[in-house]
């Protein structure tokens, strides 16, 4: 596995919890506090801590040594790479499913299906359908 | 298109085929199949290269040439459950992704395909973590999409 492949399971390790997902959703509207972030949670203070050090670990926030209030700062870079992959994820699979579509078609206008027409009425109105 | 993102989703793709169910499941398990839509828009999968061991530990190996420049992209799975004409799961050990694709018949010869991801690597697919993507992932990057500017 290489570097940036650890670094995008680490990613996704730290955005499988619901509770840092909010974290960086919150950050992503800018730099906050611990107790800033802590506030709209029923957690206690190391509870956020510990959170914040699994999303540091990652690279996906960084804290400022120089205040003592320490705010988080997200790291956008790290963010867009996870999700790009996403992006990409869903690209592949959209177009693979056109591909698909394509094939199934093309396979049932073959000679031996051509008669076999009634469950291709109103095909065309529904063409695209379902991935919507 | 990942409209349809149950609750239980992690990433999750859905589409809606003109097809008996047989045909579709057969189209994602059969190398003459495969090799006409596995690549994306300008990518192709040569017939030679797919190899389908369709069995519980069997490879599911592909060639993905880019059509422009001829870059490889290999890929490389094995087969954890494949039921006729259900579903097939495979996992990707170099990256713990676990893909599992439902086959669901909708009447009038229609069948739904969904694709459903499992992004947490191996090592760390505790309760907790599906708990996490069980949310959604996607659903979370669309609202950062949304975000956007601020960032």
């Amino acid at each position: 596995m290489t570097v940036a492949e650890d670094r995008l399971d680490a990613t996704f390790t730290a955005l499988a919890d619901p509770t840092r997902r909010a974290i960086v959703a919150r950050l992503a509207r800018g730099d906050a506090t611990v107790n800033e972030l802590a506030a709209p949670f029923d957690m206690t203070l190391p509870g956020i801590s510990k959170h914040l050090k699994v999303l540091e670990r990652c690279g996906l926030i960084s804290r400022t040594r120089r205040a003592q209030f320490r705010p988080c700062h997200l790291e956008g870079e790290v963010l867009d790479t996870a999700l790009s992959w996403i992006e990409e994820n869903r690209r592949v699979w959209k177009e693979r499913f056109d591909k698909l579509d394509e094939h199934l078609r093309a396979l049932q206008r073959a000679p031996s299906r051509q008669r076999k027409g009634s469950y291709r009425a109103g095909r065309s109105a529904r063409k695209g359908g379902g991935d919507g | 298109m990942a409209d349809r993102t149950p609750d239980t989703g992690e990433l999750t793709y859905t589409r809606v085929f003109e097809a008996p169910r047989e045909l579709v499941f057969r189209c994602m398990l059969e190398p003459e199949h495969l090799t006409h839509f596995w690549g994306p828009a300008g990518v192709s999968t040569p017939l030679e290269t797919i190899r389908v061991d369709a069995r519980p530990g069997g490879v599911f190996e592909t060639v993905m040439v880019n059509d422009s420049d001829g870059s490889r992209y290999p890929t490389r799975a094995v087969y954890v459950e494949i039921v006729a004409p259900e579903r097939i799961v495979w996992t990707e050990p170099d990256s713990g992704v676990t893909t599992t694709s439902t086959f669901r018949e909708l009447g009038g010869e229609r069948t739904e395909l969904q694709i459903r991801q499992a992004n947490a690597p191996a090592g760390y697919r505790s309760p907790e973590a599906r708990a996490g993507f069980a949310t959604s992932l996607d659903r979370f990057a669309a609202y950062l999409e949304k975000l956007g500017g601020s960032r």
